[in-house]
């Protein structure tokens, strides 16, 4: 699909510096094709190949003759065009127009002579009583062509008029097509004041263009054309005419998100009547596509309402979702179904707003329709029931309980929907889902417990980290538990930390998040419960569980932070405040925040600057003003910190909007204003790649002269190309090889964030390098990204991931290293097994919608530069890598599908054995491991060298393993003779699914249960073909027991018998040893 | 033999007469009518299509053009002769093993080359005897332009001059006029360069003018800006001091602050 790779290139007019000149050269220029005679400069562009198709329609006269040249070129040929152009000097009009032909057929090889008497020509087209003006067009143009002068050589190929084949497959003919589709898609998409006079003939041929794409078959090329060009009418007429709708639907929907957000249409009309859409500037393309395909689609005879809804919720078109769903809940199970699903894809996108006017919209139309009801059977009885319409919405509901088995159903199904777009069923299944699937090595963190040192509290502190990243939303804490002794020498801001832990361990665990808490939490009257450092902690704990989701626990946060005067409760009272109230830009609370604010305590007030842009995330409101006028009022470094940070989680997502503001910020005397400036580009451009903000970042990361600010907006590249992962290691791999630290720190961080979960090779590549700076600051900047690159990457899919795991082993039992790439390791181990290895950092849904928690949540886990308790906000990124089939009842169960791949290439990887971690800990002494090291290589010298007498045939070795360092004992060998890998794998429902995986998913035609809409991860609908039998459940709701105090959690190391058992892993393989 | 090639063959035969009588209005005529008779046959250059007639077409075609620069100088039409030439000239350069060379080429490539020398376009004259064989140099025509060139440059003009008498063909006579005042002009030129200011008498012998008059008459012609008092010619006026070229300075001071500044930049 060339048409959506397909983006400007980046204005290089300004002057920074050839360095910046070359990184943004995003594209190469394609190399000038070696037969053309064409100056570099006006490489005819490959990527219009496949546009303009190369009919084979009989030659044109021009061409015909042409065609004679070439045949005969072989014998003779000229060797100059002076004849000809002297010809074209000869009064008579019929050699004049000889000459033209010939010259029209031989101006490819000619063009550098032509070109100094292009003038004559030129007087030619002009002449009004030449009667082949066009064929001196068409002659000037391509002359025109071969010099490069592209304007001039499109404005005589509008004289030349028919005599411009569209058809053409020559270079001339395909640079000049594709000229004039940007010149028209460049007048079409002028604003409403400026200039549209738009000339007929480019018209005709942009026409005539896409009419004959249209023709040929060539659908996705017309589609494309069509909406750069913005001719709806076009689009629609390539849609209709397509043999395979739904492909062009779908197709069309990518174009819409993907390469039209690019082009920086906003979506400020809301409102738009399609029947006029001629008439009105097209600046709202998207919304104008958007809402074509709608109609294309209702008018289809078997809509497709997954789209549909999709399409609306860009729409932001909340009532047609609603009336939607409401009609398909009261349809048969299958629609039922349906409406799960399209309502599971809905709560994926994060867009808490629609949601919510979604249910409120559902409850609107199921009480009319229950009210209407209740009016016809009651009329006569009951005069007032008109009155309790809105009112009261379970009223009606509850009269319909008693009255009829089908309205049960439906208000059933109802409140199902409704706590699925609330986001309470997938928040719960999931934790369900990774509780049960917790896979996570405690021996990890038992070497990390036992190699940091006791008063290192920095390294103490990013252990409690690591392990709470590790079981991310497990509620998992057997760790904990199991050293709490070790745990209690956590004093101060640590306390803090560890208890804010908690909260990730627990994250989702809505219902019983206060009562997990409940110990460390603030008692009202009850003194010297615990130090103001756990209470704070557990706040900002509560606020980490009910992230995004925080209607129950907003007033219990809000009551804290009033009744305290600590600074510290205050702090994690700010944080867990704005992480519950993500994004409601709630008045009261933000009045509660601002007081916080305005005692100028350097603690709190940090807390509460970036609470306040948590509350106001992308709302672009005035508190942003307020703020920055606060920023620049106090003394206290931290506080501005806050602020600036907070003043740009308001702009997110807003690109040019919040052009005013990120101009003041970063203007700004102060460097850590600037600082948050980055941060506002960043967030306001996020996931764009929109080529003024990386122009910007980079100027800044090159000029700016605080190191703060350069490392920013280093990483804030990262954040701007998270749509393009590709994209980023070839931007920034000049920054990584910095003379500054800060610079390639940012570096490091830019590549981990946009292309975390990737495991993309380009990336590693480039962190590799720098695991091992100089600096130690960097070291943990390129541990921490090559984590987050990695995470779910496993070894036999890339062997550097066990070399990485290695390393971090090395770093943290080393005894030598630095502090901070010691944490950086550590905290590396924690998000390369994140979530108990089930979880992926993603900040795109499926449905390439940006993931607000994600982002932001990233975006705050970078400040643990500054402080280090920040660094849990990295749990808001993750997501859990999971097929979860369900059922009509919102049950999951018993169902295998399959995955088309080695099983090891995407397995769990393998638990670290006691034996390492022995191993690892006489390191120390030298003598002995190379004493040990040569008796084991003689030992195995011997072993084999008696195999090879007893067998003549060594035993094969597995592909995968052979690449990797691993050596299979050979006793284990013989023993267990190793059988080739299959080549796919039955997967139970649920399932872990990472993102790599996905293309191998399939469904088994022969099961019991069939896929509504046929995804790969996340939730899926099941339709049961044999609904009469008995079904079997797996996921019970497991983790509430657990979370019970009393009950012991399972410890990772029975993992492989755990309760649930429902994965058929393989066996661990046989103890190995490093030979490396 | 093809009606076509007849048709234009007779055709030229009417014009060969009528230029064997001097009729040149009628050759004229009948030449632009076989030009464009011409342009219908495909085996002729640009397309060089292998027809069965291809070569008697590319001889008659050949001739016919031949004709035309000699007719062009005949009617002293310079225009004409650089058109005709350059529409021949494939015919001598990319036809070599279709048809035997002609004997007119030589003298015919000569008289371009003199007309190049008459017209002060040196540059192009050496290319065009770049494109020439080497032995071809040897022939009496070629040799007597090359000849003419080397007196010109060397500024021998009184061999340029006497030159006129020794003629390799009847033709040349025409542009050996012409080149007395191509010669005429260069001095003319050294003059304004080499002097500030002449004698009138000195100037006549100079430019070889037999009268004050028709010194007079080519000043106002051809140097209007030369003015003529006290019996002189001054060339002063001509020679205004150019504008003495100012170094850039301010334009330099700011590469250098750039290239600084970038050199700050780099990361």
């Amino acid at each position: 699909m060339p048409y959506i790779s397909r983006r400007p290139p980046p204005s290089l007019s300004t002057l920074d510096g050839k360095r910046i000149r070359d990184l943004l050269l995003l594209q190469a220029s394609p190399a000038a094709k070696a037969h053309a005679p064409t100056p570099p400069e006006i490489p005819p562009p490959p990527r219009r190949a496949r546009r303009g198709a190369p009919g084979k329609e009989p030659p044109k006269a021009a061409d015909r003759s042409a065609l004679a040249a070439h045949m005969a070129a072989a014998a003779v040929m000229v060797s100059s065009a002076g004849s000809l152009l002297a010809m074209l000097q000869e009064p008579a009009p019929e050699l004049k127009l000889h000459a033209l032909a010939s010259l029209n057929s031989l101006v490819h090889a000619f063009w550098h002579e032509i070109s100094t008497s292009v003038s004559s020509i030129e007087s030619l087209y002009e002449d009004e009583e030449f009667d082949q003006r066009q064929l001196a067009a068409l002659v000037a143009s391509k002359v025109f062509f071969y010099l490069g002068e592209l304007n001039d050589a499109l404005s005589y190929a509008l004289g030349a008029g028919a005599l411009f084949d569209v058809s053409d497959d020559s270079d001339y003919a395909q640079t000049l097509l594709a000229k004039a589709l940007d010149e028209y898609a460049a007048i079409q998409s002028r604003a409403a004041g400026e200039d549209k006079t738009m000339d007929p003939r480019l018209e005709a041929i942009v026409e005539r263009m896409l009419d004959k794409c249209i023709r040929d078959g060539k659908y996705q090329q017309a589609m494309g054309m069509a909406v750069e060009c913005r001719r709806l009418d076009k689009l629609e007429g390539a849609i209709s005419q397509c043999d395979n709708l739904h492909g062009a639907l779908s197709y069309c929907i990518n174009l819409s998100h993907q390469y039209v957000s690019h082009r920086e249409y906003r979506l400020e009309v809301r409102t738009f009547n399609l029947d006029d859409w001629d008439y009105k500037p097209c600046h709202t393309i998207q919304l104008l596509i958007l809402q074509c395909l709608v109609k294309i689609y209702q008018t289809s005879p078997n809509p497709d309402y997954l789209s549909i809804c999709q399409c609306l919720m860009f729409l932001d078109e909340p009532e047609t979702v609603a009336s939607i769903l409401d009609k398909l809940i009261s349809g048969s199970n299958d629609d039922a179904l349906l409406a799960y699903q399209t309502a599971f894809d809905l709560a994926e996108n994060e867009n808490q707003a629609f949601l919510l006017n979604v249910r409120n919209h559902l409850d609107a139309l199921s009480s009319a329709r229950s009210d209407a009801d209740s009016r016809a059977t009651n009329a006569a009885t009951e005069p007032s029931g008109d009155v309790q319409m809105g009112d009261d919405v379970n009223m009606p509901n509850g009269t319909a309980l008693t009255v009829d088995p089908v309205k049960v159903a439906h208000a059933d199904r109802l409140t199902k929907i409704k706590n699925i777009l609330s986001g309470e069923t997938s928040i719960q299944l999931t934790l369900q889902f990774l509780y049960s699937h917790n896979r996570s090595d405690l021996l990890i963190l038992k070497t990390i417990k036992q190699a940091v040192e006791m008063r290192n509290s920095v390294c103490h502190s990013a252990t409690i980290c690591s392990n709470a990243i590790m079981h991310a939303g497990t509620t998992v804490d057997t760790f904990l538990r199991e050293n709490l002794e070790w745990l209690g020498r956590a004093t101060n801001w640590s306390k803090f930390s560890a208890t804010a832990g908690l909260g990730v361990i627990h994250r989702g665990h809505l219902q019983q998040g206060r009562a997990l808490m409940a110990p460390y939490l603030p008692q009202n009257g009850a003194v010297g419960s615990a130090s103001p450092y756990s209470e704070g902690g557990a706040l900002y704990a509560l606020g980490l569980i009910h992230a995004n989701h925080g209607e129950g626990i907003k007033e219990f946060l809000r009551e804290s932070l009033r009744n305290t005067s600590s600074e510290v409760v205050q702090h994690g009272a700010c944080l867990g405040l704005g992480l519950a109230a993500l994004g409601t830009a709630d008045e009261e609370i933000c009045e509660d925040i601002k007081n916080v604010l305005y005692t100028d305590s350097a603690v709190a007030g940090e807390a509460a600057g970036i609470g306040m842009g948590l509350l106001m995330v992308g709302t672009a409101s005035e508190k942003a003003t307020e703020m920055l006028a606060y920023a620049h009022d106090t003394q206290h470094e931290k506080i501005i910190r806050g602020l600036s940070l907070g003043i740009a989680l308001t702009v997110y997502g807003r690109e040019e909007e919040a052009d005013t503001l990120i101009e003041q910020m970063t203007r700004d005397q102060d460097p850590i204003l600037r600082y948050g400036g980055m941060y506002a580009l960043a967030l306001a451009y996020r996931g764009t790649a929109n080529n003024k903000a990386i122009h910007q970042l980079l100027h800044f990361a090159v000029s700016d002269v605080s190191d703060d600010v350069r490392r920013t907006a280093v990483l804030a590249l990262g954040f701007v190309l998270y749509n393009e992962p590709e994209q980023t290691p070839r931007i920034v791999s000049l920054l990584s090889e910095s003379y500054n630290p800060h610079v390639r720190y940012g570096a490091a961080l830019a590549v981990g964030i946009s292309c975390a979960g990737t495991g993309l090779s380009e990336a590693i590549s480039l962190l590799e390098p720098l695991t091992s700076d100089v600096v130690d600051f960097v070291r943990q900047g390129a541990l921490i990204a090559m984590a987050m690159v990695m995470i779910q990457i496993n070894e036999p899919y890339d062997s550097r991931v066990g070399a990485f795991r290695r390393k971090l082993e090395k770093i943290i039992l080393d005894k030598h290293e630095d502090t901070m790439s010691k944490m950086g390791a550590i905290l590396a181990s924690g998000i390369l097994d994140a979530g108990g290895r089930n979880v992926t950092i993603k900040l795109k849904s499926k449905s390439k919608h940006d993931r607000l928690t994600a982002v932001i949540g990233l975006a705050v886990f970078t400040q643990f530069w500054y402080w280090y308790p920040l660094t849990y906000f990295i749990s808001l990124a993750f997501s859990p890598t999971a097929l979860i089939g369900l059922n009509s009842d919102l049950k999951v169960p018993k169902f295998e599908f399959l995955s088309n791949a080695k099983p090891s290439l995407f397995d769990y990887p393998k638990p670290t054995t006691q034996q390492t971690a022995t191993a690892s800990v006489k390191v120390p002494t030298a003598i002995l491991s190379t004493y040990a090291k040569a008796k084991s290589r003689a030992k195995k010298d011997a072993e084999s060298k008696a195999k090879e007498k007893a067998e003549v045939a060594p035993p094969p070795s597995e592909d995968t393993s052979a690449s990797t360092s691993m050596q299979v004992d050979g006793a284990a060998a013989e023993k267990k003779a190793p059988e080739p890998e299959p080549q796919f794998q039955l997967l139970t429902n649920p399932a872990r699914v990472i993102p790599a995986q996905e293309k191998f998913i399939k469904f088994l035609d022969d099961s019991r249960y069939q896929p509504v809409k046929t995804v790969p991860s996340g939730f899926v609908l099941l339709r049961d073909l044999k609904p009469t039998e008995a079904e079997e459940l797996v996921l019970t709701d497991a983790p509430s027991t657990a979370a019970g105090t009393n009950a012991p959690a399972p410890s990772a190391s029975e993992q492989g018998s755990g309760a649930m058992a429902v994965d058929e892993e393989p066996q661990p393989p046989p103890a190995f040893e490093y030979t490396s | 033999m093809d009606p076509k090639l007849t048709e234009v063959a007779q055709l030229f035969a009417r014009f060969k007469a009528a230029y064997a009588r001097n009729d040149l209005d009628a050759c004229v005529t009948l030449l632009s009518q076989l030009k464009v008779q011409l342009t219908k046959f495909p085996s002729l250059p640009p397309l060089f299509q292998q027809t069965p007639n291809a070569v008697e077409e590319l001889k008659l075609a050949r001739d016919i053009y031949e004709h035309a620069v000699v007719l062009s100088v005949k009617l002293e039409d310079q225009d004409a002769f650089e058109r005709d030439f350059c529409q021949l000239k494939p015919y001598y350069m990319d036809t070599c093993g279709i048809i035997p060379p002609s004997p007119e080429e030589y003298p015919i490539l000569g008289l371009n080359l003199l007309r190049l020398l008459v017209q002060n376009r040196i540059a192009e004259f050496h290319t065009e005897l770049e494109l020439l064989p080497v032995k071809a140099l040897d022939h009496p025509c070629i040799k007597h332009a090359v000849e003419l060139e080397q007196s010109f440059m060397e500024g021998a003009y009184n061999r340029v001059l006497s030159a006129r008498q020794a003629v390799p063909h009847e033709t040349y006579v025409y542009f050996m006029d012409l080149l007395a005042k191509t010669v005429r002009d260069e001095i003319a030129g050294c003059s304004e360069k080499g002097y500030d200011s002449l004698s009138i008498s000195d100037a006549k012998q100079m430019l070889m003018f037999s009268s004050d008059q028709e010194l007079h008459q080519y000043i106002t012609e051809e140097h209007p800006e030369w003015e003529i008092k006290n019996g002189s010619v001054f060339f002063q006026k001509a020679k205004e001091s150019q504008p003495c070229k100012e170094i850039p300075s301010l334009q330099l001071i700011n590469q250098t602050l750039s290239y600084a500044r970038e050199l700050e930049r780099i990361v």
